[in-house]
C-alpha cells in the first residue's frame, strides 16, 4: 500500500477556515467561506472542490466516499460543492455535486447518488439517498421527507459570513492561507 | 417525582376498568377512588391562544370563531409562523430620487419554509399587524339567509308565546284567585301582545330567493388527459379543509390560516362532584390550585431492573416502591387468585407475604448528609433488597407459564391512606386512617425463547 498521500489543500484568501477541523486529502476551498472547528472533510476517493461563501459548521462530514466496489481507485470520483450554500451542523454529505444557495440542515444526510441544484432545502434529520437530481429549490422536510417547491431560493447568509470573520479569529486557530499559484503555462 | 411519558409498564386500573399509569391518574380525595381523564367531566375554563398566551372569555372566543387574531399557522405544514424583517430600498418621501432603507416584514415558517411570499402576499410594513383576512366569497348569501331566518324565528317564538298566554286566560278562575299575578299577567301579555299586533300588520320578510340548482355544465375539457400533472402546484385535501370557506386548489393561493385556540380545563369527579385537577386561570403558569395527581398521594411501583425470563422458570425481580405522602404507610401486597385471564396475566408472581413499612416523603432529606439517625426498620433481607429514604426495593419471584409473548403479573396492592381532605372539615386533628385497595399490571418484557 502506497504511503498515505499527503494532504494537500489548497485555501484561497479571505476563508477563515479553523485549525480544529479534519481536512484529509485534495481539498480546495474557495474564498470567503467559513469552516468552523470539529468539520470533516475527507476526499477519499477524489478531490473535494469547494466554492465560495459557504458556511461549515461543527461536525459536519463532507465525504468523498468510494462508489461501491471501486474501492482503491484514487481520484475516480471528483465532488463538487458550490457557492453560498449552508451546512448545518452534524450533517453528513455524500453527495458528489452539490450546487449553490443550498441549505443542509442539522443532521440531515445525503447521500452519494443524490445531486443537488440550486435552492435546495434539507430539512433536519432528513435522509435523502434516492438517486436523482432534485429540481431547483426544493424543500424537503418532515419525518417522511415531504417535499414542496418554494418560490425563491433560501436567504443569503452573508451578514453570518460577515460575522464569523469578525469573531472566528478571536477564539480559534486558523489554517494558514495558501500561497497563490502561478498561472500554468 | 419524575415519571417517562411513553414507558407504560406499570398500570393501575381505574374505576371505569381501563389501566393506566398512575401519572395520569386522579385520586379523588372524597370517594377514594382512582379516576382517569375519560372518567372524568371536563369544564372548560378559559380558552387561550397557544403561541402568544392570550386568555380570551369564552364568548370573545366564540365571536372570533375560537381562533387567535394576532397568531397564523403555516397552511402547508401547521406550524406557527414566524415574521421576519427584511430591509427593501423604497423610494423616501422626501426625495423621490434617493432610496431609503425601510424595514418590511413577512411571515415565514421554520419548518417547511412557506413564506407569505409563497402565497403571493406582499411584505407588510408594521411587524404584528396588518395581514388581512380575505372576505368568504360567499359572505353575502350566507348573511341574507341568517338574517331571514333569524327573523322567522322570531315570529316563530313569538307565536309560541302567544298561545301560551292565549291558554292561560282561558282558564276563568285563575284570574280571580290571585288578585296580584292577574296584574302582573296583564303586564306581561300587554307587551307581547302589542309586538304581535305590530308583526301581523307588518308584511311578511320575503323569503330568501333559493338558488336554482345546476343542471347543465361544460364537459371536462380534454386537455385535462394530456397536460402534465405538476404534484407541488396542486394543494393536498388537508390543506383545502383547513380553509374550507376558499379551498384552494393551487398553492399560489394558500393564505396563513389563523391559530386554533386551546383550553384550559379543571377536571370534576362525576359521582361525587368535587374538583380533581384545577389550574391556574394565568395560561403562563403551570402551578395548580388544586391537584389530586395519584402520583402524589398513592405509592407508586416501579420495575428497577430488566431481567430475562424463560417459561417455567423462576426469576427474581426487583420492583422500587416509594410513598410520596408526608405520613408513613405500610403496603400489602395480595396475589390475585382464580384469575387466570391470559390477557392480563401471564405469569405466576410470588409476593413478600409481610407488610412493607415505607417512610415518609421529605423533602428535606435532599439536603440531608446522612448523618441524620434514620428510623429503625427490621427489614427481611431476602425480601427487601435496599431501602433509602421513601423508597424500598423488593424482591419478587416470577415464574412465566406462557411459552412466549410478554410477561404480564398482577396483584393488588392495599395501603395505608391518610385522607387530608376530610381532616379539614372534621374538628379532629389527626387525619383519619383508611386502607385503599388497588389493582395494579406490570408488563415484564419478553420471554427469551
Amino acid at each position: 500500500m502506497a504511503a498515505p498521500n499527503k494532504s494537500s489543500v489548497k485555501i484561497a484568501p479571505g476563508a477563515v477556515v479553523c485549525d480544529e477541523c479534519e481536512l484529509i486529502g485534495d481539498i480546495t476551498i474557495g474564498a470567503r467561506t467559513v469552516i468552523h472547528p470539529k468539520a470533516r472533510i475527507i476526499a477519499e476517493a477524489g478531490p473535494v472542490i469547494i466554492g465560495e461563501f459557504n458556511i461549515i459548521e461543527e461536525l459536519v462530514h463532507i465525504t468523498n466516499r468510494f462508489p461501491d466496489g471501486a474501492e482503491g481507485k484514487k481520484n475516480s470520483q471528483v465532488m463538487v460543492i458550490g457557492n453560498n450554500n449552508v451546512f448545518e451542523v452534524g450533517a453528513q454529505i455524500e453527495s458528489t455535486k452539490v450546487g449553490d444557495h443550498n441549505v443542509i440542515e442539522s443532521k440531515a444526510f445525503v447521500g452519494p447518488q443524490v445531486e443537488l441544484t440550486s435552492g435546495c432545502i434539507i430539512g433536519a434529520a432528513c435522509h435523502v439517498t434516492t438517486g436523482e437530481k432534485l429540481p431547483e429549490n426544493t424543500v424537503i422536510y418532515g419525518a417522511k421527507c415531504h417535499r414542496r417547491i418554494q418560490r425563491e431560493r433560501p436567504p443569503a447568509q452573508n451578514l453570518q459570513i460577515d460575522f464569523l470573520t469578525k469573531i472566528l479569529p478571536n477564539y480559534h486557530y486558523l489554517k494558514k492561507v495558501s500561497k497563490a499559484q502561478s498561472p500554468p503555462k | 417525582m419524575a415519571t417517562f411519558m411513553d414507558v407504560n409498564l406499570v398500570r393501575y386500573l381505574c374505576t371505569c376498568g381501563k389501566r393506566l399509569p398512575p401519572c395520569r391518574l386522579y385520586l379523588c380525595r372524597h370517594c377514594l377512588k382512582l379516576r382517569c381523564a375519560d372518567c372524568v367531566q371536563h369544564e372548560v375554563d378559559s380558552p387561550y391562544c397557544p403561541n402568544c398566551l392570550e386568555n380570551m372569555p369564552a364568548s370573545e372566543a366564540k365571536l372570533k370563531k375560537n381562533r387567535c387574531s394576532n397568531c397564523f399557522d403555516c397552511p402547508i405544514c401547521g406550524h406557527t409562523l414566524m415574521t421576519r424583517a427584511t430591509s427593501q430600498m423604497v423610494p423616501s418621501s422626501e426625495d423621490p430620487s434617493k432610496s431609503t432603507p425601510k424595514k418590511m416584514y413577512y411571515m415565514a415558517c421554520s419548518f417547511c419554509r412557506w413564506t407569505t411570499r409563497d402565497g403571493g402576499l406582499a411584505d407588510q410594513s408594521t411587524s404584528n399587524g396588518g395581514w388581512k383576512d380575505e372576505e368568504n366569497p360567499e359572505a353575502k348569501r350566507i348573511n341574507t339567509l341568517l338574517e331571514s331566518y333569524r327573523s322567522i324565528a322570531q315570529r316563530e317564538k313569538a307565536e309560541k308565546e302567544r298561545k301560551k298566554y292565549v291558554k292561560r286566560r282561558s282558564h276563568a278562575g285563575f284570574q280571580d284567585r290571585y288578585g296580584l299575578t292577574s296584574v302582573a299577567m296583564k303586564w306581561k301579555i300587554q307587551p307581547a301582545m302589542s309586538n304581535l299586533s305590530v308583526k301581523e300588520t307588518e308584511k311578511v320578510p320575503p323569503a330568501p330567493e333559493l338558488v336554482s340548482p345546476v343542471e347543465d355544465f361544460d364537459p371536462l375539457p380534454s386537455e385535462i388527459f394530456s397536460d402534465i400533472v405538476q404534484l407541488d402546484k396542486v394543494t393536498y385535501l388537508s390543506h383545502r379543509l383547513n380553509a374550507p370557506e376558499f379551498q384552494p386548489p393551487a398553492t399560489k393561493d394558500l393564505r396563513p390560516v389563523h391559530k386554533h385556540l386551546l383550553v384550559r380545563r379543571s377536571l370534576r369527579c362525576r359521582e361525587c362532584d368535587h374538583n380533581l385537577s384545577k389550574p391556574d386561570f394565568n395560561p403562563l403558569s403551570i402551578k395548580f390550585k388544586i391537584q389530586l395527581i395519584a402520583l402524589n398521594h398513592i405509592p407508586e411501583i416501579r420495575i428497577m431492573a430488566p431481567a430475562t425470563f424463560s417459561v417455567n422458570k423462576e426469576t427474581v425481580v426487583t420492583f422500587t416502591l416509594s410513598n410520596p405522602s408526608v405520613y408513613s404507610t405500610v403496603v400489602k401486597l395480595l396475589p390475585i387468585e382464580g384469575d387466570t385471564d391470559l390477557d392480563y396475566m401471564t405469569a405466576k408472581v410470588d409476593l413478600p407475604k409481610s407488610d412493607l413499612v415505607l417512610a415518609l416523603h421529605d423533602d428535606t432529606a435532599v439536603y440531608d448528609d446522612g448523618t441524620k439517625a434514620q428510623q429503625e426498620f427490621k427489614d427481611d433481607p431476602r425480601v427487601v433488597v435496599f431501602r433509602r429514604a421513601n423508597k424500598l426495593g423488593f424482591a419478587a419471584k416470577v415464574t412465566p407459564f406462557c411459552k412466549e409473548g410478554e410477561v404480564k403479573v398482577s396483584f393488588m396492592m392495599k395501603h395505608e391512606f391518610r385522607n387530608t381532605a376530610a381532616a379539614i372539615q372534621s374538628e379532629d386533628k389527626e387525619p383519619k386512617l383508611e386502607w385503599l385497595e388497588h389493582r395494579i399490571f406490570i408488563n415484564l418484557g419478553r420471554i427469551q425463547l
